[in-house]
């Protein structure tokens, strides 16, 4: 078997110049599947060696960092109840912070002590515009340069979150639409908001949904050029008409709690809620109660109630809270492998064609080879600040935020 | 905050007091521009003429800041951050300056201004703890009642308890910690007062402070396979008879038990006071009298749900599962009317966890309270032995 996998690393090296240099524009990056397409990225670094630079980062949050150019943006919050929300670009080549708008976010709500706070949502960019979310309910559009363009107090207009451990739903774009989940306690909701005025284009009301921290998806039906519209919580997975928010078909089995944004490939969409919950591989293109007829397979090995799950070629990996990592084959179901990694875990995977990069909270990264029927360790490389954001890639260099820093993981 | 911006102040700090500003302004181009950023709000409305207004204001000096504060005392967020968009950049340039020359008179006097929205103030602050280093710790004792720095001057006083009794002043220490007590609205910091009260030989009671419901009537467990009990009406919803019998899970004759927790946080473990049931509905009643109307907020957690009636009205529904009971997770307007109140709550009680290793738990935890968090006035109507 490692043979073969030696076979998929040469013949990656021999394309290796064909390698883009891509952004990484919100929340699990290109497509929201956590999957760069380039190659050579850092697989070995420590907490001395190959970290180009490391900036301090103000307040706390577990959003992911956002690479568009050489811009990299980042939010955090502050403050006795953490309602004082920053919004920050660096530079790409040297972490220098570029500007930082400061803002008042408008109903703080409770939060884990670590695991989430105010600035748990992933901000995500066009390359024009920044839209940043917060758990204190409030969306805000900014230029890239900074100046705020609009914001939107939806705990104002909608009312205030009401999250135990605060909000975490990345906004998406699509088109020029901005798409939030909010899905709380109280009533819940999705809305689609114009990018260039901050109004609704359209909202469509939860009434059956309570709390959950999952992130919209959007996903290809087939080669009709139509997309749909993910959003998963409260036991369930309902496709939507992005451009109306029409609710198009629902598949039961996920837990009540959902977390995990789900992934796309091979047709399929992959999602996942646990703890005690499991995997489902959809086809998207329903209509109705589609849970008999749309679910190709079906596994409960591995499900994890935190992190995001990633799919790369043929193979669809799993690292659950305790760090049981898990390897299905994403065409039918089956168990791969699984293997014990070290520690636990908060932040999702990523990866490349060649490696997956597994986080645990205590700085630890576990890189194994991708695309190989067998667990094959490649590194593990530990830095000495908990990780609970998940990580990005762009251009080259990995980007990992830690409870106080981000890093530049990357060639001098 | 720019090194050194304290000793640069200082100076400047004097010559404000003798000074008028240096530059002029045009009293009525401020005020149109803050008035323009004045009708930002929701669905985005008013963002352009906001940006185009607060882009005029950010080219303006220090000379604006009063203006601009007094313009962020507003609850309107959306205008509020346009407002501070500009004053961010307006103090970062000014602090670059060698001599910079903020109004820190007009800062103080806004910082401790407790009638305005407490984020502007918070902010000022924060500016002045560069400006004047000593001025916060000066102001703190003095805003126990403050609705934005409350829990700071609490938290204040209970290090200077702290600092006396280790000095072996216990005479101040009381009197620090009795003043934390008397002020604290958050949980942490009264059971810390309360600790620390207690290891002095004063007794202090967190039940009365916070306003806990801790006498109550309880009847259960009803039959509630699944998770229906949610949905489902049993007969204390249509009314209360406390001396009526009926027939619950499996058969089994139940009734109105008196009970009365001693939880120091006034949770009732309805798994100890009914039975240790799953898929099952309890019930909680109780009558409070009060003085006079008031309007108050019910604060109140459950597990696994709990709906409340407050004199036959619903006023509060949740119903999620297997969350845990947690201090104020969730809150609802009440109104508590002058003599006695009648108080209903339904507690549902769903299946085990799909994890065996999940505990068992069923219990409420129920108070009312004003907006700070203080307890509600009322006393409880029922009888005063639990039976």
């Amino acid at each position: 078997m490692k043979t073969v996998c030696n076979f998929i690393v040469l013949t990656a090296a021999i394309h290796g110049a064909l390698a883009r240099a891509e952004n990484w524009a919100g929340w699990r990056g290109p497509n929201r599947n956590a999957v760069s397409p380039e190659k050579n990225i850092p697989t070995t670094w420590s907490e001395n060696e190959g970290v180009r630079w490391r900036s301090q980062l103000p307040g706390a949050g577990i959003s992911s960092p956002v690479i568009w150019g050489e811009r990299i943006f980042l939010t955090s919050s502050d403050g006795p109840k953490q309602d004082n929300l920053h919004v920050i670009c660096l530079s790409r080549r040297d972490g220098r912070e570029l500007w930082r708008q400061r803002l008042w976010g408008t109903s703080p709500t409770r939060y884990h002590a670590t695991k989430s706070n105010m600035a748990s949502p992933t901000p995500v960019t066009d390359g024009k515009h920044v839209f940043a979310f917060f758990g204190t309910g409030d969306l805000f559009c900014f230029e890239i340069d900074g100046h705020l363009v609009w914001h939107r107090s939806l705990a104002s207009e909608y009312g205030r979150f009401e999250n135990r451990f605060a909000a975490t739903s990345s906004p998406l774009l699509h088109g020029d639409m901005v798409i939030v989940q909010c899905d709380h306690y109280g009533d819940s909701y999705a809305v689609a908001v114009d990018q260039n005025t901050g109004a609704d284009r359209w909202k469509v009301e939860r009434p059956d949904e309570w709390l959950s921290w999952s992130s919209p998806q959007i996903v290809p039906v087939g080669d009709t050029g139509k997309h749909e519209l993910l959003l998963c919580g409260s036991l369930k997975i309902d496709g939507f008409d992005p451009q109306t928010g029409s609710k198009l078909w629902t598949v039961g089995g996920l837990q009540q709690e959902c977390i995990p944004t789900p992934v796309f490939g091979h047709g399929l969409i992959y999602a996942v809620s646990g703890p005690g919950g499991k995997s489902l591989a959809i086809r998207p293109g329903g209509h109705g109660d589609v849970s008999d007829s749309h679910v190709v397979w079906e596994n409960s090995r591995g499900v994890p109630f935190v992190p995001s799950a990633i799919l790369v070629g043929d193979l669809y990996y799993l690292v659950d809270d305790d760090g049981i990592a898990t390897c299905l084959d994403a065409r039918d179901g089956k168990r791969v492998w699984q293997k014990r990694l070290a520690g636990r875990y908060t932040a999702s995977a990523i990866g490349t064609g060649e490696h997956i990069y597994f986080f645990n909270e205590d700085g630890e990264t576990i890189v194994i080879r991708a695309k190989c029927n067998n667990f094959e360790q490649i590194s593990r490389n530990r830095i000495n600040e908990p990780v609970f954001a998940s990580p990005a890639i762009s251009q080259g260099d990995l980007f990992i935020r830690t409870t106080k820093e981000l890093l530049c993981i990357g060639p001098d | 905050m720019i090194a050194g911006l304290y000793l640069r102040v200082c100076a400047a700090v004097v010559l404000l007091a003798h000074v008028p500003v240096a530059s002029p302004i045009q009293a009525d181009e401020i005020d149109e521009l803050i008035a323009v950023v004045a009708k930002a709000g929701p669905q985005g409305a008013g963002s352009v003429e906001a940006r185009r207004a607060s882009t005029l204001l950010t080219k303006r000096g220090v000379e604006i800041l009063p203006r601009l504060l007094r313009a962020m005392d507003t609850p309107n967020v959306v205008a509020a951050n346009w407002y501070r968009s500009a004053y961010e950049s307006i103090v970062a340039r000014e602090a670059a300056k060698p001599a910079p020359e903020f109004p820190v008179p007009f800062l103080q006097e806004f910082a401790r201004d407790s009638k305005r929205q407490g984020r502007p103030r918070r902010m000022v602050l924060s500016l002045l703890d560069e400006l004047t280093p000593a001025y916060r710790d000066s102001i703190l004792p003095t805003l126990l009642d403050d609705a934005e720095f409350r829990s700071d001057a609490v938290a204040l006083v209970l290090r200077q308890g702290d600092r006396a009794k280790a000095k072996g002043d216990v005479k101040k220490a009381k009197t620090k910690f009795q003043a934390a007590f008397k002020h604290a609205r958050e949980v942490g910091q009264l059971t810390g007062a309360t600790d620390r009260l207690n290891a002095v030989g004063v007794n202090v009671n967190i039940i009365e402070q916070m306003g806990f419901v801790t006498r109550w009537y309880l009847l259960g467990p009803f039959d509630a396979p699944g998770r229906s009990g949610f949905d489902e009406s049993y007969p204390p919803e249509k009314s209360v008879d406390i001396s009526a019998g009926y027939t619950g899970k499996d058969g089994t004759k139940i009734q109105w038990m008196l009970s009365q927790t001693g939880d120091r946080l006034g949770q009732v473990d309805l798994i100890q006071a009914i039975a240790p049931v799953k898929e099952a509905v309890g019930y909680a009643y109780a009558e409070l009298n009060c003085r006079q109307d008031q309007n108050v907020q019910l604060r109140c957690g459950a597990d696994d749900n709990l709906t409340v009636w407050l004199n036959g009205e619903k006023i509060l529904a949740r119903r999620q599962w297997l969350n845990g009971t947690r201090l104020d997770r969730f809150a609802a307007p009440a109104l508590l009317q002058r003599g006695k109140n009648k108080l209903l709550v339904k507690i549902c009680q769903g299946p085990q966890h799909k994890n065996p290793a999940v505990p068992n738990n069923w219990s409420l935890q129920l108070r009312f309270c004003d907006e700070t968090g203080y307890a509600a006035d009322f006393e409880s109507a029922l009888p005063e032995a639990a039976r």
